[in-house]
């Protein structure tokens, strides 16, 4: 085949022809794509599973069971519980501990449960982000990246052309095809990354709300108990 | 007062194989998408080629049908063994009577008597002779006769051989040959589709050239087409440029005419024969937009 006319261009053979920059460009991206592809799986079991103990949870806590009961079984089970399930544990036992304390007022016990939750709340929020951050860099910064690798294998292209006296476009076609893959790699990477970032945020940001709307109703039950046993 | 059990209770799950495994199957599915889906192929097509050769391809050469076995010769047939003729024994001579002579009556009986015996004795030896030169003659006839046939076998034999091998060679050398027509004829073909792609894709960058070269007039509607017959030096160095069908828009005609006297010289292909195509004379076929 007469490289000067270029007639069967592949993706493979314009990859392994790749001036090193422009390859190790592709690399990273590649490397990229396929981490957050890897965040993106991993955040979506783990959102849906939290989603799903969550309900669970939900129905349990409201069908009217016996909350000392609960709390046992989630304490034993801490590993395996999720979310909703930990906050109440936490809660819960710091409830108790208060109310064994005697000569307390409501207002401190109810605090200091509140502030129980809220500190577990927060963890398992972080621990719900995780990664995500990474989706967003990726989101954000791979076009760029693949931006950088085509206008080098342009610049590599257009300065093959200068010592030719009479330029051609089938001189600087494989060239400017093997650097515009770099640019479709960084979208490749890109985008999937930002439609999970955005997604995942979402998802997360419900859950947020519902542990927070379960956080203040566990508290007013709490008083509830506490106001009338006092 | 900070018990153990008030430490918070983190739960970290480890890394998810199976999402990583999901990751690895997207990335070889766009990867599989992009090398066989997609492929930048700047394919000519070949009738246009058509009209531009001078001579027809030769037609396939007649493959000779291979020659029918030739049926070995009729063996031989076996000579009928001589019998040879016994030889007669000898009759012996007639004894000749003694005289009868009454004193020597007894002399002469023995005498007569011994004779006989010898005359006896010759005549067995002779009898025997004649049995065992007979039975020589017999036996040496035999030995010659199967000599005879050891030799005539040996030969069919030979001859056989011969055949055979002959015979072997030559398939051997008919169908080497027609291995090689075909060969010879592919690599023709393959030669053919060779020179019409480079063909093609000259024609591609020689329109390319002039279009690039081409001012178009303003009043230009449409894609006309322009046909014009360029001579051209075997470097490409344009002679004469003649329009052979006009576009109907003389403005557009000047221009195009312009533009391919601007391009000389027009890029050729290296090779003689794709060469043909072009030299001494091009019909071009024009239109502003592809």
């Amino acid at each position: 085949m007469n490289p000067e006319f270029g007639q069967n261009i592949s993706v493979v053979q314009l990859i392994i022809h790749a001036s090193v920059p422009v390859q190790v460009v592709m690399a990273l991206l590649l490397g990229a794509s396929f981490m957050s592809w890897w965040f993106i799986f991993v955040k979506w079991f783990a959102l849906k599973r939290a989603r799903r103990v969550a309900d669970r949870f939900e129905r349990e806590f409201w069908g009217g069971g016996d909350i000392n009961a609960m709390y046992q079984r989630v304490s034993a089970e801490r590993d395996s519980a999720g979310e909703l399930e930990r906050i109440f544990e936490a809660g819960f036992r710091e409830f108790m501990k208060l109310r064994r304390q005697a000569g307390q007022s409501v207002n401190v016990v109810i605090d200091g449960t509140r502030r129980a939750m809220r500190a577990t709340y927060q963890r398992e929020l972080d621990a719900l982000e995780s990664h995500l951050s990474f989706l967003a860099t990726v989101g954000s910064v791979s076009p760029y990246i693949g931006l950088f690798g085509t206008v080098w294998g342009i610049m590599i292209a257009f300065m093959g052309l200068s010592s030719v006296a009479q330029a051609t476009l089938a001189q600087v076609a494989p060239g400017i095809a093997e650097a515009l893959i770099a640019t479709a790699m960084g979208l490749f990477a890109a985008i999937p990354a930002v439609i999970g970032y955005n997604r995942y945020t979402h998802d997360i940001d419900r859950l947020a709300n519902r542990m927070e709307s379960f956080m203040e109703e566990f508290s007013n039950i709490l008083q509830r108990q506490v106001a009338k046993s006092a | 007062m900070i018990a153990a059990n008030d430490a918070p209770h983190y739960s970290r799950p480890g890394p998810n194989l199976a999402a990583g495994l999901l990751a690895l199957g997207v990335h070889i599915a766009f990867l599989l998408l992009l090398v066989v889906g997609v492929s930048w192929q700047t394919d000519h097509p070949e009738p246009v080629m058509v009209d531009l050769w001078d001579a027809l391809p030769a037609p396939p050469v007649a493959v000779p049908e291979p020659q029918p076995r030739p049926d070995p010769p009729p063996p031989p047939e076996p000579v009928k063994a001589v019998q040879p003729a016994p030889a007669a024994p000898p009759r012996p001579a007639p004894v000749a009577q003694a005289p009868d002579i009454a004193l020597e009556k007894k002399k002469a009986e023995t005498a007569r008597l011994e004779k006989l015996k010898a005359l006896q004795a010759a005549e067995e030896k002779a009898l025997a002779d004649a049995a065992r030169a007979e039975a020589d003659a017999v036996r040496q006839a035999r030995d010659k006769q199967l000599a005879e046939q050891k030799r005539r076998d040996l030969l069919r034999q030979m001859e056989e051989d011969e055949l055979m091998q002959r015979m072997a060679e030559e398939s051997a050398a008919s169908e080497l040959r027609q291995a090689r027509e075909a060969e010879a004829r592919l690599a023709a073909a393959r030669r053919q589709a060779e020179i019409a792609r480079v063909v093609g894709q000259f024609r591609d960058k020689i329109s390319a050239t002039v279009r690039g070269n081409t001012r178009l007039p303003d009043d230009l509607k449409g894609n006309p087409e322009v046909r014009f017959r360029v001579r051209l030096l075997p470097t490409g160095e344009v002679i004469d440029v003649r329009r052979t069908q006009s576009s109907g828009n003389p403005a557009y005609d000047e221009a195009v005419e312009r533009a391919i006297r601007k391009s000389s010289p027009l890029p050729l292909p290296a090779d003689r024969e794709a060469r043909e195509a072009f030299v001494p004379e091009l019909s071009l076929v024009h239109r502003p937009k592809e």
